[in-house]
């Protein structure tokens, strides 16, 4: 990937890969756990992630010309960093499946009912291809409009639910103890590992690499803004027992906003602003697969490995998403538990290795 | 293998003008334009000359005054008239001294006397002498300086391109008087041999993209150049884009202001539009009006316009989603309504939205191609008399009528009709996605136009910037137009960061400085006030001014505090 971005860019790709579920799918999973201290959770888990993507930097850092695969390769030779292709390729085929039960969800349930969930895979598919044709470049620009997306559907929702907002509704906090909002911060740690994995392929492409740890800690924090309010509304509207009882209780908060009489119904105007963002992290993890895609089998350029890369993917969205039951099991358990056994384990490796292997990032440098 | 004509318009003069008069008279038979005189030198009366020139594209006073000066008047030059000079080069001494032309030309081969005659000069050839004269006597009618057609302003000059591209480049110039104002030429197309100009101020121009205009202009091989549109065709970046990456207007401050931001301007003969580049999709939207009203109406004009754009892509498709596929996102009023309308109506929403549109279409383009008077006609009976027909037959709703005239008025809303046509094209696949697949048709739809969009450049800037790539200095020109006097700097596709201006926000003279200008008194809210009075103000002015430390307000309190307890 030739193309460099712009920190800006950056910041606002990692906001629009983390946001899509984390507003609501996850608050969901969060509430059935810990109530009303969802919010707590968020924003514990968005601490670790800044603590994580402190050493994600640092690693990448060693050498700033190459991604996580590469550097593979130049500290252990060719075949691990196939190695590392192929977790990361699997890493994101997985990551399609929470990511496609954003998207279908949200859509199929609250507006398309009767459609076919092989409808709504093959759209996304076909569109993030589309894009991910373009490369970086192109996608990092779109996430900026998704950014302005994000800002007015959360000030759209800010208006219409502000008036039925009872703080009260957010004691007592700690009400499950101190350890459960920390312990279920994991799923939405969960949604920060996908932001992880792709910063790990892309970065390289980011402008100024002194600048990354600066950008990387805004773009966690401006995350945390826009990403918090909902789990704080969520309780304060909906209360967590109801945001408990649904799989998208984002999409419950926001049938519940209301502008006046007249306007009582404008989740559509949200939920079109919100598919630019879902759109962008559609094209983003399919990016990314393609990258690991085309490196496991040496390629130089990703386009060849665009259609195998959205099949497969396609194809497990698919099987994820048939089912709710299924869907619902794979989120709050296997994916939770692989997503961050595979993040932690990257990261924390390369940045461990990182110390003994000093002389060879030396001369690769 | 170069053919008999090529090879005829390689030659050379020659010293015997029978010889060139054939040649040329080969070259031109067949044409009835074309006017052959023969004259003889006042000095030299055994001297042949013959004058070619093409009738209808000269002016006929520049030709009588070349003859009056070759037939009447003795040259000055004495070496001229003795023949001191060989008869080689008359033509070079009747250009020197005896011709009153601003623009004469010494030519020594047939292709250039050839080009100078399609060109609307004449040619005069001279017995002996292996040089002709090129004397310029470009005229024929030309349609006179109007207000443009295409872009018409409410407050702004109204004069608009012509087909002359010298009338267009001193249009520019007029506005422009800087030396660093350049006009480069050239010509393109085989047959047609169309002059073009590329136009930039050096310096303000980006480096570079002066030379990338002129490498793609270079590269056209085309025969014939008719309209601006061809270069504009042959010369831009995504040439499958419904999305125009090259502005045309026929505005010269359109232009003027374009040469400011260090953009080019592309001239191209027998054309009022002339192109600009590089542009932004946000270009299209906005009109000469934006900078010579207050920038607050600027602003909302501009808004208003965003609106407009919004609406004509969207508004079918939305509707047509809603009604299809998410009736209960219409508020329950309105949909009673709009089920009433559509009670009778036997076509799908889709159906009805397309046919509507079609029908509009077809409205506009009669209206545009028919004689004037019977084009409005043809409007008013399309618009009025159709459509009410149309919904009493029970055949449109009437609610379908509303969105696609509220579609139709907002595309003419935007300023630039190459940019209401692209959004023409695009609203047509929105509108199918959002009628087969509702809002996720829609959603998809509208992020592979954003995509596309998004990817587009123009000879190297972001089409879609200052947005994304969001460019913070440039934002001052884009959603909010900022008075001039905030905006400092030029866009940044301008080389370098140049100070555009810097007034600073303008303030009402200061009561000192009015106390200065030597009147006997000033004007305080209405009232006439004396000198001792305004100086007296504004040395209070002065100590209201005075910055108060945090120390020594708190110390004064203290003390304030102390008097009150005694």
């Amino acid at each position: 990937m030739k193309y460099k971005i712009t920190n800006g860019m950056y910041m606002a790709l990692i906001i629009n890969m983390l946001y899509p579920k984390a507003i609501g799918i996850t608050q969901g999973s969060i509430a059935r756990e810990v109530g009303s201290d969802m919010w707590i959770s968020t924003l514990v888990a968005t601490l670790l992630a800044l603590l994580i993507f402190w050493l994600l930097v640092v690693v990448i850092q060693r050498i700033p010309e190459l991604d996580i695969i590469d550097h593979s390769k130049v500290l252990f030779g060719p075949l691990f960093s196939k190695l590392v292709s192929l977790i990361m390729f699997i890493y994101f085929v997985l990551s399609f499946g929470p990511i496609m039960v954003t998207f279908v969800y949200h859509l199929k349930d609250f507006f398309l009912p009767d459609a076919p969930v092989i409808l709504f895979i093959v759209v996304a598919v076909i569109v993030g291809s589309y894009a991910v044709y373009f490369g970086i470049e192109v996608i990092a620009r779109i996430s900026l409009i998704g950014l302005f997306c994000i800002i007015l559907l959360n000030t759209l929702l800010i208006i219409g639910s502000l008036e039925d907002f009872d703080i009260r509704e957010l004691l007592p906090v700690f009400e499950f103890g101190i350890t459960s909002p920390i312990l279920a911060s994991r799923h939405h740690l969960a949604d920060w590992s996908i932001v992880m994995m792709m910063c790990l392929v892309i970065l390289p492409t980011v402008n100024n690499d002194e600048g990354w740890r600066r950008s990387s800690m805004f773009g966690v924090i401006f995350s945390l803004i826009f990403v918090v309010m909902w789990p704080i509304l969520e309780t304060g509207v909906l209360t967590s027992q109801v945001t408990s009882q649904y799989l998208v209780a984002c999409m419950q908060m926001a049938r519940s906003a209301h502008i006046g009489f007249f306007l009582h119904r404008y989740e559509m105007v949200m939920i079109a602003f919100f598919g630019i963002s879902v759109l962008t992290q559609i094209t983003i993890a399919l990016l990314c697969a393609s990258v690991c895609f085309s490196k496991l089998f040496g390629s130089k350029k990703y386009h060849p490995a665009i259609l195998p890369s959205a099949i497969i993917m396609g194809a497990y969205g698919y099987w994820v998403v048939l089912n709710h039951n299924r869907a619902m099991g794979i989120l709050e358990n296997s994916w939770v538990t692989y997503s961050l056994s595979i993040t932690l384990g990257i990261i924390g490796f390369m940045w461990i290795i990182g110390f003994f292997m000093k002389k060879k990032i030396k001369n690769a440098k | 293998m170069p053919t008999n004509l090529e090879l005829k318009m390689k030659q050379q003069l020659s010293e015997n003008i029978d010889a060139n008069i054939n040649t040329i008279n080969s070259l031109l038979e067949d044409n009835d334009d074309l006017v052959i005189r023969t004259f003889y030198l006042q000095f030299q009366q055994e001297i042949k000359c013959i004058m070619f020139y093409l009738e209808g594209i000269v002016n006929a006073n520049k030709i009588d005054s070349t003859l009056h000066d070759l037939m009447s008047y003795r040259s000055a030059n004495k070496a001229t008239e003795n023949q001191e000079s060989s008869n080689k080069e008359l033509a070079e001494s009747i250009q020197k001294h005896l011709s009153h032309n601003s623009s004469v030309m010494v030519c020594s081969n047939i292709r250039d006397g050839i080009t100078a005659i399609l060109n609307g000069d004449c040619l005069c050839i001279i017995d002996q002498s292996d040089q002709g004269l090129c004397v310029s006597s470009k005229g024929g009618d030309k349609r006179a300086v109007e207000e443009p057609m295409s872009e018409q302003v409410v407050r702004g000059p109204r004069d608009g391109f012509t087909e002359d591209i010298r009338t267009n480049t001193a249009l520019v110039r007029r506005r422009i008087k800087d030396v660093r104002l350049k006009m480069e030429g050239l010509k393109v197309g085989t047959s047609t041999q169309t002059t073009i100009n590329i136009s930039y101020i050096s310096g303000v121009v980006k480096k570079g993209l002066v030379e990338e205009v002129k490498q793609r202009l270079n590269k056209i091989n085309i025969d014939g150049i008719l309209e601006s549109n061809y270069i504009e065709e042959l010369i831009r970046d995504a040439p499958y884009s419904p999305f125009s990456t090259v502005m045309n207007t026929e505005r010269p401050d359109k232009v003027a202001a374009a040469l400011l931001e260090g953009r080019v301007a592309i001239f191209v003969d027998n054309t009022p539009f002339v192109l600009v580049v590089p542009v932004n999709f946000w270009d299209f939207l906005q009109a000469s009006d934006d900078y010579y009203l207050h920038y607050l109406t600027g602003t909302f004009i501009r808004w208003v316009r965003y609106v407009a754009f919004i609406i004509s892509l969207t508004l079918p498709s939305i509707y047509v989603l809603l009604t299809s596929f998410h009736q209960e996102m219409i508020p329950t009023a309105l949909a009673l309504t709009i089920a009433s309308g559509r009670e009778v109506i036997p076509f799908p929403v889709l159906f009805e939205a397309i046919v509507m549109e079609i029908i509009f279409e077809l409205m506009r383009e009669a209206g545009l191609r028919m004689p004037k008077p019977i084009g409005q006609a043809v409007s008013i009976v399309g618009s009025l008399i159709i459509g009410q027909a149309a919904v009493q037959a029970g055949v449109v709703s009437p609610f379908m009528v509303i969105i696609v005239a509220l579609t139709g008025i907002s595309s003419f809303a935007i300023p630039n009709f190459s940019a209401a046509y692209s959004i023409r094209l695009t609203r047509f696949p929105l509108l199918i996605a959002s009628g087969t697949l509702g809002l996720l048709g829609f959603i998809g739809m509208f992020f592979i136009l954003a995509i596309h969009a998004v990817s587009i450049r123009s000879f190297g800037e972001s089409y879609l910037a200052p947005a994304t790539p969001f460019k913070p200095s440039d934002q001052k020109d884009f959603v909010v137009r900022f008075p001039w006097w905030g905006m400092n700097r030029r866009p940044q596709l301008a080389s370098g960061k140049g100070v555009r201006q810097a007034t600073k926000k303008p303030t009402p003279p200061q009561e000192e400085e009015n106390s200065n200008k030597g009147s006997s008194s000033v004007i305080e809210a209405g009232k006439y006030i004396s000198h001792e009075k305004a100086d007296d103000n504004s040395k209070r002015g002065r100590k209201q001014r005075k910055t108060i430390k945090l120390a020594d307000l708190v110390a004064s309190k203290n003390k304030n505090d102390q008097d009150n307890r005694k």
